[in-house]
């Protein structure tokens, strides 16, 4: 490992392990800090805005404690986590916090999260749930209320220009992480699962300019990656909502898999899709983020009246990354308590039977005390690929 | 002889031991896995040498499974008891394809194929809900022996409705009951029932394909078994020795290896 090798990668592990430092300097900078969750947030008109938005990770190791006397366990795990840490003033730094209407835990804990923390600034943005023409005209008007909101908020008036020069650096940073997903296609892949997923968490935490100066430079390292230091093994895909604590990745490829595709909140399913430039950047961002993003909590019509069909159009990204990187088995991972995934188990499975891809479900807490459980079932798992 | 082959099964509750020659059992051992899983690993092959008349020089490969494998330090390779216990039940029944089995910390569902191949498998929650434990607690609650439950369950008449499969709600909700005066053989068949029915529902969701075997320590009652038959509506089956099917996996395996 040469000088800078080792400067890019300690960089990372260093804002992985102390995520929000480089927030916290740019906080002190009199940088606005804008807090969320979920996908659906539009960080375009964040960006845009002057502010930086800031993806809150919850931490498997801390044990959800004062979370839990506003928010009630029936509040997915993962998204109690998260509050739990807020309320401990882990993201005491934090401006606002942005909420969108993406599943029950975060539309129904909206007030909560707002007077618990009491941030300057809270949005609850309102993100219909089917896909048709009034939902996006709604989500339209939706957007252009948050941008006018936020620019209250900023001091600045978000014009059509900074939009499109946001929506240009994230088209950036999207090309990028692809570039970093091309690495997983060899075998064995050039990246491990657990090497990305913390550039990816930590990429999040960053403003998006910053994140792609970080992508260009772990990429130029990663170029000069002649052999994998990996072996080949079976080629693992995960499916389900955010994993953004490394362990599991990491228990995967330490028994033996290596996981090279996923279709996570913190992967695929956020980092890849693109926003059409060109035209309206509000309607544009409307359709990436209710179209594109590929998550169950929207419901997407069958106008086949077929189950297969219905499948496929629901899950056909899961079929086409599966295939994009030769994945030999699948594991599903759902939080409890996760109403959009967990409402949508048997459909899932349904479909990974219909592509003959091997799968795992596992449902677990947000906590690392779970580890030892999962451990079994994903080696008796990967004895099962062979 | 081309040599003898060990699987031993470190469970959470007991440790079991299998001595295999030519596709065989030669001789098998159980003991309770007490704290130290080290000396009981070593115990077991202790014991099933000088019950075998072997001597180490025969044994040419050992496989070890179960909660704690690792202990099993003199282990050639490790698999998990889910692999185990798929070879074991496909070896006493070839035409199982639903195998579910009944352990002290879990229960578990595997959907095999006609060459004994694993092709789904689903494992019960963290808590004790489904597993073998709550039937040591309903021995300890009526003070009976575990080895008891079975028969006079099915002396039952007038079984009880049991509302939980879990063993921490189990031990209160059969204490509410004993105190109403409900005969012993109407609550066992009562909690023999709950069981069989977190089972049978942990096996359809993996989807149940007959033949359907019951196998592992919990297989060794016969309150459950008939309780299963009962709510499944099939023929169960029950090897001998079910709670030696998973040292009996490991040892199968451990043949396959050594004649590969």
């Amino acid at each position: 490992m040469n000088e800078k090798n080792s400067d890019i990668f300690s960089r990372i592990e260093s804002y992985y392990s102390d995520y929000g430092q480089r927030a916290k300097e740019l906080k002190n900078e009199g940088k606005k800090i804008i807090g969320y969750v979920c996908s659906f947030i539009p960080l375009e008109i964040i960006t845009a805005a002057g502010c930086v938005p800031f993806r809150m990770r919850g931490d498997i190791h801390e044990p959800i404690t004062k979370g839990n006397i506003n928010l009630e366990t029936i509040a997915c795990p993962f998204y109690r986590s998260c509050f739990d840490l807020s309320v401990k003033g882990r993201y005491d730094f934090l401006d606002g916090s942005i909420v969108a209407h993406a599943c029950d835990s975060m539309a129904r804990t909206y007030a909560v999260w707002k007077y618990t923390l009491d941030l300057p600034y809270s949005h609850f943005v309102n993100l219909p749930h089917t896909l048709s023409k009034s939902s996006m005209e709604f989500f339209n008007e939706e957007l252009n209320t948050f941008r006018k909101s936020l620019g209250g908020f900023a001091g600045k008036e978000i014009s059509d220009d900074d939009l499109a020069e946001a929506i240009g650096l994230y088209n950036e940073n999207r090309d990028k992480v692809k570039a970093l997903y091309e690495l997983r296609k060899p075998d064995p892949p050039i990246i491990s699962g657990t090497e990305l997923t913390k550039i990816l968490t930590v990429g999040a935490s960053l403003p998006v300019a910053e994140a792609n100066q970080l992508f260009d430079e772990v990429l130029e390292e990663l170029g000069k990656r002649k052999e994998s230091p990996l072996k080949k093994v079976r080629r693992i895909m995960i499916d389900g909502a955010c994993v953004d604590n490394i362990e599991l990745v990491k228990l995967i490829e330490d028994l033996g898999g290596n996981v090279v595709i996923d279709t996570l909140c913190n992967g695929t399913r956020d980092n890849l899709p693109h926003t059409d430039i060109g035209g309206d950047p509000v309607s544009a961002l409307a359709d990436r983020y209710l179209n594109k993003i590929n998550c169950p909590r929207t419901y997407r019509e069958n106008k086949e009246q077929d189950l297969h069909k219905d499948l496929e159009s629901r899950f056909g990204d899961i079929g086409f990354y599966a295939r994009e990187f030769k994945a030999d088995g699948a594991i599903l991972y759902v939080y409890k308590y996760c109403d959009p995934f967990g409402f949508e188990v048997p459909a899932r499975k349904a479909y990974f039977d219909s592509i003959k891809l091997p799968l795992l479900y596992l449902e677990d807490e947000y906590s690392a005390g779970t580890i030892g459980q999962l451990k079994t079932r994903i080696q008796a798992f990967l004895e099962m690929l062979g | 002889m081309a040599g003898c082959v060990i699987g031993i099964d470190i469970g959470s509750a007991s440790s079991k031991g299998v001595v295999f020659c030519d596709q065989k059992i030669l001789g098998s051992y159980v003991i309770p896995s007490g704290g130290n899983y080290k000396l009981t690993a070593d115990k077991v092959r202790e014991e099933l040498l000088s019950r075998t008349g072997l001597s180490l020089r025969d044994i040419v490969y050992t496989v070890a499974t179960g909660y704690s494998a690792k202990a099993v330090t003199f282990a050639d390779d490790l698999r998990t008891d889910i692999s185990c216990h798929s070879k074991g039940a496909f070896y006493c029944f070839p035409s199982a394809r639903t195998v579910v089995d009944v352990g002290d910390l879990h229960s578990k569902v595997f959907r095999i194929d006609d060459k004994g191949g694993q092709l789904k498998f689903l494992l019960s929650g963290k808590c004790a809900g489904g597993s073998a434990r709550v039937l040591k607690v309903i021995a300890r609650v009526l003070q009976l022996k575990v080895e008891e439950l079975g028969a006079l369950s099915l002396k039952s008449r007038k079984r009880v409705d049991f509302n939980t499969g879990c063993a921490v709600f189990a031990e209160s909700e059969a204490v509410g009951r004993i105190a109403e005066g409900v005969a012993k053989e109407d609550l066992l068949a009562g909690i023999h029932r709950a069981l069989a029915a977190q089972l049978y529902s942990l096996a359809e969701r993996v989807g149940i394909k007959e033949d359907f075997a019951l196998v592992g320590g919990g297989a060794r009652d016969a309150g459950l078994i008939k309780a299963m038959e009962e709510i499944t509506n099939l023929d169960i089956f029950v090897p001998a020795e079910p709670h030696l099917t998973a040292a009996l996996g490991a040892a199968i395996i451990a043949e396959e290896i050594s004649n590969a």
